[in-house]
């Protein structure tokens, strides 16, 4: 599994407060836990008003690259300001994200090819999010012949499939489970990837869905997640759901992580 | 020379990087045959580590697995440095689940770390009455007989096994050592055996100090 920290992210209050405040202490905080905790990637969401928010995501970036080796997820639903910051960003990351919307991936997609980044890119369209996996399966082939014209090979495009909520569409998960199979059908090397607490939205005991969720999905093939490595219930779920589905020989990571106290009561 | 200490340690913290790094770096110094044999026991100690961690709770039946694998691994890279053979076999160990139990997980985690240490291991397989084990005895002319079992009527057919030993008078010219979850030190002394451990790494030194 690809973990994406998602935790520097204005969109969370306190996160927000922190970038407010410059409170550098506590973004580099978040920084190290995280990297700590296993994320292969560093999110790094300004959530501002748009007119700083390039210089707000330099001041994160700078405390990322400062804090951990870990890299960088550059958040921002303006391509333009994402291609703008991919030279100041010192160790090659992801991009999160582009779309069928407005023309972001013919935008973005012939400057990154020549990039090693990797790309999240999302299921939907100017029409927004649809409900129907078949249309999401057609945008995903869609994203994925774009790549393909731009030179990025299949192995560096991240599918989100859009997860709705739970709370108002009881077959979301059926649906996320079409979409990455109808995606994965045509492009076997493509990643799959997913905001997965969108999924308890709405919902109380949050926490006990997005595990089972994260757990029903990876057992579909889902083999990213951008989520929080500090949260100890997601982390075990992760770990145990890796053994299960025989990724991790001789359960070696998940007992590795026990007994570091990764996961498991606190020592 | 060799760091044997370091070498030993990596093994016992199952750090397969490190032990990796370490006799690659060994192997490349081009070492005498006798520093070969000091590494090669450096990683069979590195075995006992592992069992005292597996005794403290430490480690599980997964790192076990993963240890023999190692060991094996480990010893498969200087085995070239000595004409192919470790210092010759150290013994053979005639080793079996008894008989009405079917359990074989630490029966396979035992033979693979003591293959690893160097002993021939003739293993039986599950639920092996004592005729089984007085046939294997009278053909291959162990130094060892391992006895494994996790159920509690195991400790009555590990007695019976012993009795049969007894009786074709082959009980004299080996050493008996029990293992598994039923095992322990009453039914070591009922039972009639040398030695016993619900640890497999454990048993494995025991059965290097007897030869």
């Amino acid at each position: 599994m690809i973990i994406i920290g998602e935790k520097i992210n204005g969109a969370i209050p306190k996160t927000a407060e922190a970038i407010l405040n410059k409170d550098e202490g506590y973004i580099r905080e978040l920084a190290l836990k995280q990297a700590e905790f296993g994320a292969n990637y560093i999110d790094v969401c300004a959530g501002t008003d748009p007119s700083i928010e390039v210089e707000t995501l330099k001041w994160l970036i700078d405390i990322v690259q400062d804090s951990v080796e870990t890299p960088i997820c550059i958040d921002s639903s303006d391509v333009d300001i994402i291609l703008e910051l991919l030279p100041y960003v010192k160790k090659p990351g992801m991009i999160n994200s582009v779309s069928e919307e407005y023309g972001k991936c013919d935008r973005l997609m012939p400057k990154a090819a020549d990039t090693p980044w990797k790309i999240i890119a999302l299921t939907c369209d100017n029409n927004g999010i649809s409900l129907d996996s078949q249309v999401k399966v057609k945008i995903g082939e869609v994203i994925m012949e774009k790549a393909k014209k731009y030179g990025i090979d299949e192995d560096r495009i991240y599918i989100d499939p859009l997860v709705t909520t739970l709370s108002t569409t009881e077959n979301a998960i059926a649906s996320f489970v079409e979409t990455m199979a109808g995606i994965r059908e045509k492009y076997p090397r493509v990643h799959f990837t997913s905001g997965l607490s969108n999924i308890s939205f709405g919902m109380p005991f949050r926490s006990a869905v997005n595990r089972s969720f994260l757990t029903l999905a990876m057992n579909a093939g889902m083999d990213s997640a951008i989520m929080d490595p500090l949260s100890p219930d997601m982390r075990a779920t992760l770990y145990a759901t890796e053994a299960l589905l025989g990724q991790d020989r001789h359960c070696r990571r998940f007992l590795n992580a026990f007994r570091k106290g990764v996961i498991g009561p606190k020592k | 020379m060799a760091d044997v200490l370091a070498i030993k340690q990596a093994v016992g913290d199952l750090d397969e990087g490190s032990v990796t790094e370490k006799l690659n770096a060994f192997i490349a110094s081009g070492p005498g045959e006798d520093e070969v044999q000091a590494v090669v026991a450096a990683c069979q100690q590195g075995m006992e580590i592992v069992g005292e961690k597996f005794g403290e709770g430490e480690y599980f039946v997964g790192d076990l697995i993963f240890a023999g694998e190692l060991l094996t691994d480990c010893i498969d890279m200087l085995k070239p440095l000595l004409g192919g053979e470790v210092g010759g076999s150290r013994g053979t160990i005639v080793l079996g689940t008894v008989e009405g139990d079917i359990h074989d997980i630490g029966k396979n985690i035992f033979r693979s770390m003591s293959e690893a240490a160097g002993f021939h291991v003739v293993d039986l397989g599950i639920d092996q009455p004592p005729s089984a084990f007085v046939a294997a005895v009278e053909e291959h002319k162990p130094q060892i007989v391992g006895m494994s079992g996790v159920l509690t009527l195991s400790i009555d057919s590990m007695k019976r096994t012993v009795e049969a030993l007894q009786e074709k008078g082959l009980r004299g010219g080996v050493k008996v050592a029990i293992g598994g979850n039923a095992v322990s030190q009453e039914s070591c002394q009922y039972i009639g055996a040398d030695a016993w451990s619900k640890n497999a790494a454990e048993s494995v030194k025991t059965c290097g100090g007897w030869v």
